[in-house]
């Protein structure tokens, strides 16, 4: 059990931290902590599993007790036999290139006898259905199953807390299904699991209670069945992701929405009533190191269109992506831009590519310069990228650095980019994940204000509250094909 | 193919051998002895990757070298002195990258076998996931920066030092990230836990690994006593 107690942390290098938060995690329980993003959810995971105050420092007040012991005067090594930590991000916590290793580095810094560490550590593999990953070098893995090697890592150890933050912010819709299975058979077996997400359908089943956490306090609580009535306009209000799959988010277009495979040779999409095929791709293919990533890709998007480009981790949307963008070559097939066939150094000149990743894709030292680098500074352009900064929320942010900006404002920062390069084909790479509802909404509405102004836009996404929001069409890549 | 790695003794006992053959010898052509059982090594693991590598590398080296001593091919750019010294040493180059390509695990089983403490071997773990990371995220910032037009040949000639910091600040900045995230990540799985690390990959040296170790001193040995000793 953890018991928060009138607990207030601020960190020492920064305004950020949480205040007056009070929270009961009984034993076996699934408490899922929500809210917008910055709210300070992530805090309250660090004071649980430690490392807060001891790895982050800050000054805390209050009291947190795990199992009746003051957490804070546990060392960290002891907090984390008992509590498991699943990070956000996996590929930045593995310190193996091999799945055995990686799962037992666990139990290999406790000490643990060799036979006990390989018992547990073939255990998990196979708990977690990761025995046919073994031979496979974890940095080709995909997400989702770098996700589950992660968990697995933790489930080794067999704790009795986990402390999972947004663990599925990289995951597709399947990834997220496969993710629930298992916490389903973690919460099965009686462990406690503190759940920090924005993505909410997939917790249906697993979560007993949501917390709300706000401006760095917790504003409400309510029970799974209470969360299920909350009206459509009290979670748009709280800027909270749809609770059960299927309920409408923003503007359904259900009518217009098609289910495309591309790898069949359907007939494009039905066009507009002024249609201007701006992206004609035919017959795409591409092979990298031997090994085939997509074939016989073909489609058409329009002029004003946003087409959502969909499909399992790992199936090569990404690649797609950089093919179309000119960031690769391709090794069949063509592309055209207007109806002109392009090269992948004149494709670069014409379409814009934002990566999901956003750690590298800025240069300069303010918000502001990122995006006028390379563009003249007239006054006209001066006020279009206000008015933009404004629209995506980051004005209050226009002098600071990038690397200084959280994940969800440089994700925003990204599409602001996009917009302002002048280019007439945007692709934005998981512009949403891990961001919360309202955040999503800013991103939709910035979206379909360009796609109107004539841009075609391509979007590779697994949020299925995006597409429904704001895409014409969506396009499923299945993998290899 | 899976890998039948031998035991880290046996391969910093290999790269001592070599070290020791090719620093004392007073015939460098008879270098080609120890490269030879190199090569041999890396078959036996089944390291076949490196084995080709390595193998095409010697042999365009070798070829080289007949054309500079036959048919006086002249070198500009990599002269003929370098052409002669990475033959000599490929015999350390093919053990030494046979070391360090030895899957992390192992590596950190041999040295907490030999009691050296956690926080050397962790440094370990995370130096041999650094490289292989930082590799990613500089091929991304490559990538954004031809996305964003930084890397067009009139910018760059124009704009050297400016292209310059922007590949350094963001490689900067996401090293100091990488490494705090490599760094809780351990803190939370117990990486400060007091006393010996255990290992999944702990296992016995076998009569294998005896027989090997007995193949490169006797080779050396051999090696020098052919190729007579320099002093």
């Amino acid at each position: 059990m953890i018991r928060m107690e009138n607990v207030s942390f601020h960190y020492i290098d920064s305004e950020e931290g949480v205040s007056g938060i009070s929270l009961n995690v009984r034993n076996g329980e699934c408490v899922v902590l929500t809210g917008p993003s910055g709210g300070g959810k992530t805090t309250i995971m660090r004071l649980l599993n430690g490392l807060a105050p001891s790895y982050y420092p800050g000054a805390l007040t209050g009291r947190i007790f795990l199992n009746k012991t003051p957490l804070p005067q546990l060392p960290l090594y002891a907090v984390g036999q008992q509590v498991g930590s699943v990070f956000q991000d996996p590929r930045s916590q593995f310190f193996s290139s091999e799945l055995a290793g990686e799962v037992a580095f666990a139990c290999e810094n406790y000490g643990l006898l060799k036979d006990e560490i390989r018992s547990r550590t073939d255990y998990a593999i196979d708990a977690l259905s990761l025995d046919h990953l073994r031979e496979r070098n974890l940095d080709v893995l995909s997400s989702g199953e770098k996700q589950r090697t992660a968990i697995a890592s933790v489930y080794a150890l067999r704790p009795n807390i986990y402390i999972c933050d947004e663990p599925t912010s990289n995951l597709d819709y399947e990834g997220a299904e496969e993710l629930a299975v298992i916490l389903r058979r973690l919460k099965a077996e009686g462990c406690t699991l503190v759940i920090a997400e924005h993505r909410l359908s997939w917790l249906h089943g697993i979560a007993d209670r949501f917390v709300y956490v706000c401006d760095g306090r917790i504003r409400w609580e309510r029970n799974a069945d209470e969360m299920e009535r909350l009206s459509d306009k009290q979670r748009k209000e709280a800027g909270l992701r749809v609770v059960r799959e299927g309920e409408t988010a923003g503007v359904y277009k259900g009518d217009v929405l098609v289910l495309r495979e591309v790898n069949e040779t359907k007939s494009d999409p039905p066009a507009p009533c002024s249609p201007a095929a701006a992206l004609r791709v035919q017959n795409l293919y591409c092979r990298k190191k031997g090994r085939e990533i997509f074939r016989n890709i073909s489609f058409t998007a329009y002029t004003g269109q946003i087409t959502a480009i969909t499909g399992r981790n790992g199936a090569g949307k990404t690649s797609l992506a950089l093919v179309l963008s000119g960031l690769w070559r391709e090794s069949g097939g063509q592309i055209e831009i207007g109806g002109k066939k392009r090269r992948a150094g004149q494709r670069r000149r014409q379409i814009w590519f934002s990566s999901n990743d956003t750690g590298t894709q800025f240069f300069t030292n303010s918000v502001t310069e990122e995006l006028l680098l390379h563009s003249e500074r007239s006054e006209e352009r001066l006020e279009r990228t206000r008015e933009l900064l404004n629209d995506l929320g980051l004005y209050a942010y226009k002098d600071a650095h990038p690397t200084t900006l959280s994940g969800g404002q440089k994700q925003r920062l990204s599409i602001a980019c996009g917009v302002l390069s002048d280019r007439k084909i945007l692709i934005f790479d998981e512009p949403t994940s891990g961001l919360d509802g309202g955040s999503m909404n800013q991103i939709a509405d910035v979206l379909r204000s360009e796609a109107k102004a004539g841009k075609t836009i391509l979007v590779i996404t697994h949020d299925q509250e995006l597409v429904r929001c704001c895409c014409d069409y969506e396009m499923v890549v299945f993998a290899g094909q | 193919m899976q890998r039948r790695n031998l035991a880290v003794l046996v391969k910093l006992w290999a790269l001592g051998c070599t070290i020791l053959g090719i620093s004392l010898t007073a015939d460098a052509v008879w270098t080609f002895v120890l490269t030879v059982t190199g090569l041999a090594y890396l078959a036996f693991q089944r390291n076949f990757r490196l084995l080709c590598s390595m193998g095409v590398f010697y042999g365009l080296l070798t070829l080289l070298l007949y054309l500079i001593q036959y048919h006086g091919l002249h070198m500009v750019v990599f002269s003929e002195f370098y052409v002669l010294m990475f033959w000599n040493l490929s015999a350390v180059f093919i053990v030494g990258f046979d070391l360090i390509t030895t899957p992390p695990g192992e590596l950190a089983a041999f040295l907490s076998r030999i009691h050296t403490p956690t926080p050397v071997i962790l440094g370990l773990l995370v130096m041999f996931r650094f490289f292989p990371t930082m590799k990613a995220e500089f091929k991304s910032v490559g990538r954004s920066m031809r996305n964003r037009g930084l890397t067009a040949p009139a910018w760059l000639l124009l704009h050297p030092v400016s292209s310059c910091e922007y590949v350094l600040v963001p490689m900067l900045l996401r090293c100091l990230q990488i490494a705090d995230q490599l760094s809780v990540s351990a803190v939370a799985r117990g990486a400060e836990h007091p006393g010996r690390r255990g290992s999944y990959y702990e296992k016995r040296t076998s009569i294998i690994d005896w027989c090997w170790l007995f193949v490169w001193a006797a080779v050396t040995g051999l090696f020098l006593w052919i190729g007579d000793v320099r002093v």
